[in-house]
């Protein structure tokens, strides 16, 4: 009863739709004000390279902090549609409520994200921002570092020298920042003011267009301690490789591009599902929809119309592509949701279910 | 005049599934389309909600004289409307949850009125937009109390339902909100009074608070004004309950919709589903505000062919739909607003009497 009572107020909020109230009027005075998201203004945009804008931004009260070398995915409306991505935190540690972050994308060519960060984000634009996240962090005292950064992965290396060199860390530390070429490496400028005022730090600028890609040959005659050192690597799959068949004393790596979707099966093959809240894995086969082939493994999902129209069944696929059946659209980007009864399963999948 | 006199022509299996092949079409390339365009309209109905909402609340509260008193209960009462209509049984439709926006996500909306979202996406969106005009299955025909059609069995009890109907009006958001209790079967002793309290529970807590809002905590924020708040309160939601009930009576009940027979949609195929829904609903002609105003419920025919589309893209469906059926010799019932009305109001009387 008591219990009940303290409730009251939570209760009464919601009920009489004051939170939805509260939501509307605060995001009308001011977009950042909007109540359980947490929104950052666009500051400053500064152009890194010819395809690179490094912006900051400004987090908000609600800002948790993060340590340096985390991410946070960012997450913008391109035509009606809210899209998130994950990007690297390219300034040093920040404080809750930090008053500036700063993020450093690179356009990929087709992209649907990054280019329409660059054409579209001004000072004074609003995006929304997620937890920080990531265990791609050095602790201060970590002993000698090799931290190599290729292309865009250079940004979180970035944030972790800043970070050594503001708490006066960077005891021993090797960066090896791999570019295609002078113009095309992102943050030298800084890498080398902080090579110059520090003198634990080396900056090793490695430009493919003169040097040719980095090689193991290279890599040694560069670090030639590199066994006794904990390296980070950020970048090109294949240069992380390298660092990691060079024998470090320990590897920590950040990858930006996801885990390629799995392979495209036939509508008829068997596929193993993952029922990630259940924690069960079936095997889903025959022709059918996802919903037919749930229920012949023995399964019971939430359904209704088993025709597309009512949305009962909608559940959120964590992975694998599934087809429309109707329209034929595929879905294959990790976490959208699907409706089972018109969905067919075209790989394996994870289902939160 | 209702064009629909001509009766449908049966198409074969062959036609009926490019019937329902040119339909698909319509839809994925309207899904194709969904865009920046949709999300600002909703979100604009969502602004004039709040604003009119406030508009009419603030009038009511500090205002003074009938004027005020006029005005703000129908700033009030649109508000209502939109909000049910336009916003909620859109949003609840999943019209909008593509925008991945919290706000729009059909799962999670709990509109402003008595019926509980949950209770609707089920009775809603699942029964009555599988089922829909079919007896025995589609429990919106007359509601489990009304006669709308020769093809329900005739009661004494229908003698009564002129009066059973105007009151339905009144008390819409009532009947709406009880419908997924069951209560007819509970009556006739086919569900339990245990299932029927576990079925109610969430919707007498919703009920408490929605009387509450409006009649208990509105009138004591107004101190003395607070009989004026009542009474504006009363007013705007009982216009809210008689154009919500006009508008959805004359989407499946005028002369030219049809009932079906639960035999009907066995082994239904999907271009045989759609021309069910054709035949099972009436268009309401009106201008662009009326539209805005029934949520686009006055193209039910549209909306039941596309209940996810997003509803102010019916307009522009409308003419395309016409023509498919044009060429497949299907009826498309449609009318203006007092004609419709004037058709259900028929079909209410002569219903009410036996044959
Ligand atoms: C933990 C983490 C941190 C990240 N930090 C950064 C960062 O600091 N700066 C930054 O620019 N990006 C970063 N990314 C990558 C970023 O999240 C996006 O993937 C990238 O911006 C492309 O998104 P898009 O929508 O433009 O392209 P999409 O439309 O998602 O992809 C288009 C195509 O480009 C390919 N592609 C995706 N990413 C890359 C890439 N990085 N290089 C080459 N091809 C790619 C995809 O496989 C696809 O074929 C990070 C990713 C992760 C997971």
């Amino acid at each position: 009863m008591l219990s009940r009572l303290s409730a009251l107020p939570r209760t009464a909020w919601s009920r009489l739709f004051l939170d939805r109230q509260a939501a509307f009027w605060l995001a009308e005075l001011s977009p950042t004000l909007a109540p359980g998201e947490r929104r950052a203004r666009v500051v400053e945009v500064i152009d890194e390279t010819a395809d690179t804008k490094t912006f900051v931004l400004a987090p908000g009260r609600r800002w948790p902090g993060h340590r340096a070398g985390q991410f946070v995915p960012v997450e913008v409306e391109i035509a009606g549609v809210r899209v998130r991505r994950c990007y690297s935190i390219s300034s040093g540690a920040s404080a809750p409520g930090a008053a500036t972050i700063a993020i450093t994308v690179r356009a990929v060519p087709g992209g649907r994200v990054s280019p329409w960060l660059h054409a579209n984000l001004r000072r004074g634009s609003i995006v929304g921002l997620g937890d920080p996240a990531g265990e791609f962090v050095a602790a201060p005292s970590s002993g000698p570092l090799l931290l190599v950064g290729g292309g865009s992965g250079i940004t979180p290396i970035l944030a972790i020298v800043r970070d050594l060199a503001a708490r006066d860390a960077l005891g021993d530390v090797v960066v090896v920042h791999a570019a295609r070429a002078a113009d095309d490496a992102i943050g030298a400028a800084v890498l080398a003011a902080l090579e110059a005022s520090h003198l634990g730090l080396r900056v090793i600028a490695h430009r493919d267009a003169m040097e040719g890609t980095l090689d193991a040959a290279a890599l040694l005659a560069h670090v030639p301690d590199l066994a006794i050192r904990t390296a980070y690597a950020c970048g090109p799959a294949g240069l992380v490789a390298l660092v990691a068949a060079a024998g470090p004393a320990a590897l920590h790596v950040e990858r930006f591009v996801a885990a390629p979707p799995p392979r495209l099966q036939d509508p008829a093959a068997p596929v193993s599902i993952r029922l990630s809240r259940s924690r069960r894995d079936i095997t889903a086969a025959g022709r059918g929809s996802l919903l037919e082939q749930l229920e012949r493994a023995g399964e019971t999902p939430k359904h209704g119309c088993r025709l597309g129209v009512c949305q009962s069944c909608r559940c959120r696929k964590v992975s694998g592509i599934v087809e429309d059946a109707v329209t034929g659209a595929r879905s294959d980007a990790p976490d959208e949701d699907i409706r089972l009864c018109v969905s067919i399963a075209r790989s394996n999948l994870e289902l939160a279910l | 005049m209702n064009p629909l006199a001509a009766p449908a022509r049966t198409l074969t299996a062959a036609e009926t599934d490019a019937f329902g092949a040119e339909l698909d079409a319509l839809r994925a390339e309207t899904l194709a389309d969904l865009g920046q365009a949709d999300v600002d309209h909703i979100r604009r109905m969502i602004k004039l909600v709040r604003y009119t909402e406030v508009a009419g609340r603030a009038l009511l509260h500090f205002g003074i004289g009938p004027l005020t008193f006029a005005v703000g209960t129908t700033a009030l009462a649109a508000s209502k409307i939109l909000e049910n209509m336009e916003v909620g049984h859109n949003v609840m439709h999943g019209q909008y949850t593509w925008t991945g926006d919290p706000a729009l996500d059909g799962a999670r909306y709990e509109w402003d009125i008595a019926c509980t979202g949950d209770d609707w996406r089920h009775s809603h969106n699942y029964e009555h937009h599988t089922f829909t005009n079919v007896l025995g299955k589609d429990r919106d025909v007359g509601y489990g109390f009304l006669r709308v059609s020769r093809a329900q069995r005739w009661r004494p009890a229908h003698l009564a339902q002129p009066v059973g109907a105007a009151l339905l009006a009144l008390l819409f958001q009532w009947g709406v909100g009880a419908h997924d209790l069951h209560l007819d079967e509970t009556l006739r002793g086919e569900q339990s009074l245990a299932e029927l309290r576990r079925r109610g529970a969430p919707f007498a807590k919703k009920a408490a608070w929605q009387l509450a809002k409006d009649y208990v905590v509105a009138p004591a924020l107004a101190l003395a004004n607070a009989p004026r708040v009542l009474a504006g309160n009363l007013f705007a939601n009982l216009a809210r309950n008689v154009w919500t009930f006009a508008v959805i009576f004359c989407g499946h009940f005028p002369a030219g919709t049809e009932v079906f027979p639960v035999t009907s949609i066995e082994n239904e195929r999907r271009g045989d589903w759609y021309l069910r829904q054709l035949r099972g609903s009436a268009n309401i002609e009106g201008g662009r505000a009326f539209h805005v105003m029934t949520g686009h419920l006055s193209h039910q025919i549209e909306h039941h062919l596309f209940p996810d589309l997003p509803a102010a893209r019916y307009p522009a469906l409308a003419p395309r739909v016409q023509a498919i059926c044009a060429r497949y010799g299907q009826p498309y019932c449609t009318g203006r607003f007092a004609h419709q009305l004037g058709s259900v109001a028929k079909q209410i009387a002569r219903n009410a009497l036996p044959g």
